[in-house]
């Protein structure tokens, strides 16, 4: 068997060569390993160590004839396709838009909102799939962000630092504030928030006048800021709103009914339950009718029922909510 | 999604635009004061330092990765063996057959070793995680106390079942039964746990679960524990019952730690300072952590079966006599055929997994399909590929020693190109890295104007689907080779028409179940308007036939046309499968992306419903055939024995580069969205870097099982003393 076992070893050292050779020949085409970059400045070269590294943008893009991604648009001159480079070709969507809307309209607003609404403008023949990336797991903050609108601005196109950061234009500041906000709460992408509203919240909860009222409105939820609405979401009873607390009501026959006390009237007083169910209930039939600050009508388990992305996700989300400005 | 959080969101895509420049800057300023309190508040987790230490000066992420890799390795091989070594030792039971039982002794033999060096292994793993990366590891076990005590205990359990099925197997051999009342508790406990099953099944006893979790503890706890217990009756059927209970504590373990795995990808019920405000269950339930224990538990299998079959292949080469060389020459058969079942259904464990991993995330989803790991899953690609075509290698020697096998050979050669024009176009790369003067050659596009089709998703499943038909039809010339010609079916009585029906329907209604599905999905649940139902109703239409062409299938093998019923459903699996459903994916590609899931789980369970109606008329087609000659086993090229090994070391270094896909995913992540890597390691490292990594882990565990056959060696020699 020693002799087997010297004629095998051979043979594996073969095997794990060529497999050796392999992983060095597809290295050799492809490039080295990826590092993420460090803090960076506001400028194009900033711009790039993001977009090569830390901001995966060449997972899907390529820049010309670098990189080999082709999920989306190339930002670099590319055959017949793209015969503008990135900078470039922002000045010219930046153009037909302004003609189009009648408004001002530039090639920085046009890259920043490229990456704040991926799906304002999807390029013919590309999906909108692009990932939000101030959120994890890119997680970009505002000035890697601005960084990498100098790198695509640069290639090709009239790089205006100016525009950029110290003097952006009013759009250009919207979505900067958009992807502030976002990005403070822990990153979340705000437009699947709303989905994770829909599903967990709307039924209780107004927002824009739509929705249930079991809970307080949503509305201008922004205002009571991030450590409010955390709170809330995981440990509802620690936060509950002026009119929204939870009441016990025992009648005579010891009945126990818990949930928001909805209507206060003259002989008989409504509770609606957590599922949403109103109860009346006369006065002269109650026993006791106390507030319970321990408990609250809404879940306290929903943080079990979400991912660590559904809470950014909806966190961001409510962290956009505010009224609207009175016309 | 309602009307209202449509246009929300809505809203939010098309940014805020229509408002005025005045209310602009007061959002501006409302937008910067709220950051300046969310600062106030950003979450801890996010900036809290994370520790990192070093041992000698090493790369601490690399040796968390060979000492991870190394553990693994062992591991798999520890968890795969007692899944056959049972399975064995039950068939050497039922029919009396001294020869299995002891090579599923001898299977037994090779896991001592291993396990104590799993152990050891995953000791110094578990050091050097807590002491080179505290932070991580400190808030890993803040989460999982409760489970890794569970571990821990879970292997107590696990010791004792391996060394009392190992050490006790001739003390456990008696044939001679239990008093009946003995044999009554143990059927009444039996029936207990099928009860205690059933409701299970239901979701009428455990928490909130997924489906999946669900049918993992149904089918690899629950049922294995209660068939054990029903089938106890003297100390022999308590033995098998031992290796039962050795593969249950196995899997609870593998379980558990693939549960951290999953967390650190896909994490649930943490709050926004990464406090851990769920449950363990959901921690331990996470999205990924079912998908990815599926995938390594065939794995495993397969892995260990080859592992398990390089010790045969080993034996052969070394083997003096031919009482020896057929001995190994039938270990080496078992072990590949235990490979190759594994192997059939892992593609697919992976689609699912790759389809939860894109679920969890889409940046992790094209990271791995198209951005760092797309050149890994070429290489991927080329080893699985092999796998296959090795495997087939492997059952086309095997003929050889068949008497009569020489008229099926004239098949081999179209088997043959069918698999390597397979596995040519699965690893055809959709778009390659090329010069810009290379880009002008080929007008202008990154893409080569007919190969581009062959790297998509659609050309993929298909050649899969058809490396796989091609390896059962190897399989089915192999197990015919020295029949003389099928038997009659009507003669074989009642049992074997039965048979026929119920599995044959079974598997039919594995396709006719989703057939139902496909012709009732509403569009709408994939988030296609209304008029794409026809892409999702083309599928059911597809599956209905293909039940009809089954039932078909079972009323010609009932008639004695056996043969015909097995080729028409081959046929038609076949065409569905490879062609129909590869161009047609094509289709839905361009007009219904999302339809394309389910265009390959139909493409999965025409294959399987066609793997079992086909297997079970073969049996019974060629039960008691007349013979044209003994098995001649050892009457095997060395040739051969070389090939078994290849299959071993490819596996091998399959696994680790698998490994180093899953955990790469995470890009620069400890816990995915939770705990970023500020390291100095935080990069996703060449695929240089990973052969290096990976084939030094190959190399020592390769030199690790030399070590475990010696011993094993030792031990027969001192058995058959």
């Amino acid at each position: 068997m020693n002799v087997t076992v010297a004629r095998v070893f051979p043979f594996l050292l073969v095997v794990l060569g060529t497999f050796l050779w392999i992983g060095y020949a597809i290295t050799d085409l492809t490039g080295g390993g990826r590092k993420s970059s460090a803090a960076v400045d506001i400028s194009p070269e900033g711009g790039e160590a993001i977009y090569w590294g830390k901001g995966r943008c060449f997972t899907c893009h390529s820049v010309g004839g670098e990189g080999s991604a082709v999920r989306g648009p190339n930002h670099g001159q590319f055959g017949e396709k793209f015969p503008l480079s990135m900078g470039a070709r922002a000045e010219e969507r930046a153009k037909e838009r302004s003609e189009k809307e009648g408004a001002a309209f530039t090639a920085v607003d046009y890259v920043v909102e490229s990456m704040a609404s991926p799906g304002a403008y999807v390029v013919n023949g590309y999906k909108n799939e692009m990932a939000v990336v101030y959120a994890p797991p890119i997680s970009l903050n505002l000035t890697e962000i601005k960084a990498v609108v100098a790198y695509l601005m640069s290639l090709g196109g009239d790089l205006d630092m100016e525009a950029i950061d110290s003097g952006p234009s009013e759009i250009t500041q919207k979505f900067y504030a958009k992807i502030s906000a976002a990005a403070a709460a822990g990153g979340g992408d705000p437009g699947l928030g709303a989905v994770v509203y829909e599903d967990n919240c709307s039924e209780c909860h107004t927002l824009n006048s739509e929705g249930g009222e079991v809970g307080p409105d949503l509305t201008d939820i922004s205002a009571k800021g991030l450590k409010f609405i955390s709170t809330a979401i995981l440990e509802p009873a620690k936060s509950m709103t002026k009119g929204f607390e939870t009441y016990v009501v025992v009648d005579k026959e010891g009945r126990q009914t818990v949930g928001l006390k909805s209507r206060d009237e003259a002989g008989e007083v409504d509770i609606t339950k957590a599922n949403g169910d109103v109860v009346t209930i006369a006065k002269a039939d109650i026993k006791e009718i106390k507030i319970d600050d321990t408990k609250s009508v809404m879940p306290d388990d929903l943080s079990e029922a979400m991912t660590v992305k559904d809470y950014q996700d909806i966190l961001s989300f409510l962290m956009l909510q505010k009224s609207k400005p009175k016309q | 999604m309602k009307v209202g959080t449509r246009k929300m969101v809505r809203q939010l895509q098309s940014g805020l635009t229509g408002v005025s420049n005045g209310v602009v800057a007061k959002r501006c300023l409302a937008a910067l004061t709220v950051l300046g309190f969310a600062i106030a508040a950003t979450p801890a987790f996010a900036l809290e330092e994370n520790v990192y230490r070093q041992f000698l000066g090493i790369d601490s992420r690399r040796l968390i990765w060979f000492l991870a890799q190394m553990h693994l390795f062992f591991g798999a091989f520890v968890l795969g063996v007692p899944l056959f070594a049972v399975i064995i030792e039950v068939i050497g039971w039922n029919n009396k057959d001294p020869k299995f039982d002891k090579l599923a002794y001898e299977f037994t033999s090779l896991l001592s070793v291993a396990y104590a060096t799993t152990a050891a292994l995953g000791g110094l793993l578990a050091f050097a995680l807590f002491t080179l990366y505290p932070t991580f590891m400190g808030y890993m076990a803040g989460i999982f106390k409760d489970v890794m005590f569970m571990y821990a205990l879970l292997f107590f359990g696990e010791t004792f079942a391996l060394y009392l099925y190992y050490y006790g197997w001739n003390w456990l051999k008696s044939d001679k039964p239990f008093s009946p009342t003995m044999q009554r508790l143990f059927k009444s406990l039996g029936l207990v746990v099928a009860a205690f099953g059933l409701v299970f099944a239901f979701g009428l006893i455990g928490p909130d679960m997924r489906v999946d979790t669900r049918w993992f503890i149904l089918l690899l706890y629950i049922a294995p524990t209660a068939v054990g217990l029903l089938i106890i009756k003297d100390l022999k059927s308590s033995h098998i019952f031992i290796g039962i209970l050795l593969n249950v504590f196995g899997t609870a373990i593998m379980q558990l730690a693939n549960s951290w795995a999953g967390f650190m990808m896909s994490p649930t019920g943490v709050d926004s300072e990464g406090t851990f405000v769920g449950t363990v269950w959901q921690a331990f339930e996470n999205i990924l952590a079912t998908p990815i224990a599926i995938h390594r538990m065939l794995g495993n299998m397969a892995f260990g079966g080859l592992v398990a079959g390089s010790y045969a292949a080993v034996k052969f080469i070394s083997a003096k006599t031919p009482e020896e060389k057929a001995h190994y020459d039938w270990m080496g058969y078992i072990s590949n055929f235990v490979a190759i079942a594994a192997l059939i259904p892992l593609p697919f464990a992976g689609y699912y997994l790759g389809r939860e991993v894109y679920s969890t995330s889409a940046v992790m989803g094209n990271n791995m399909m198209g951005g760092d790991f797309s050149w890994t899953f070429i290489i991927q690609a080329m080893l699985v590929g092999s796998l296959f075509l090795i495997s087939n290698y492997y059952l086309w020697s095997g003929m050889t020693r068949i008497p009569g096998a020489q008229r099926y050979y004239k098949f081999i050669k179209y088997i043959l190109l069918a698999v390597i024009v397979s596995f040519a176009i699965w690893l055809t790369p959709h778009n390659l890295p090329l010069s810009s003067q290379e880009v002008g050659e080929m007008g202008g596009s990154q893409y080569h104007p007919m190969l581009k089709y062959l790297g998509l998703m659609p050309a993929k499943n298909a050649v899969v689907n058809l490396i796989i038909l091609a390896t059962f039809f190897s399989f089915l010339l192999y197990r015919r080779g020295n029949m003389h010609d099928a038997v009659s079916i009507r003669d074989q009585g009642k049992g074997a028409r039965i048979t026929i029906i119920v599995v044959g329907f079974a598997a039919i209604a594995l396709v006719a179940q989703y057939a139902v599905t496909m012709l009732n999905m509403d569009p709408a649940d994939l988030d296609l308007p209304a008029d794409r139902a026809e892409f999702i109703r083309m599928i059911g239409y597809l599956l209905v036939f293909q039940c009809v062409v089954g039932l078909i299938a079972i009323v010609l093998a009932l008639f004695d046309r056996g043969k015909l019923g097995q080729a028409l459903y081959l046929s038609v699996t076949a065409f569905n499968v490879t062609i129909f459903l590869g161009v047609w994916g094509f289709v839905v590609m361009e007009k219904a992306s999302p339809v394309l899931r389910n265009v390959a789980v139909s493409q999965f369970l025409q294959l399987i419903s066609c793997l079992i109606l086909v297997s079970v008329i073969d049996v019974f087609l060629f039960k008691r055939a007349k013979s044209l000659g003994e098995l001649q086993w050892g009457k095997m090229t060395v040739r051969s024995q070389y090939a078994l090994l290849l299959l071993t070391f490819i596996i091998t270094m399959n696994m680790g580069l698998m490994g180093f896909i899953r955990s790469g995913l995470r890009g620069d992540w400890h816990i995915f969205g939770v705990m970023r890597d500020t390291s100095e390691w935080a990069y996703t490292p060449s695929n240089f870097v990973m052969t290096q990594q990976v084939g030094g882990a190959v190399l020592l565990f390769m030199i690790g099982c030399a070590f475990m056959f010696w011993l094993g060696g030792i031990s027969s020699n001192k058995t058959e003393d």
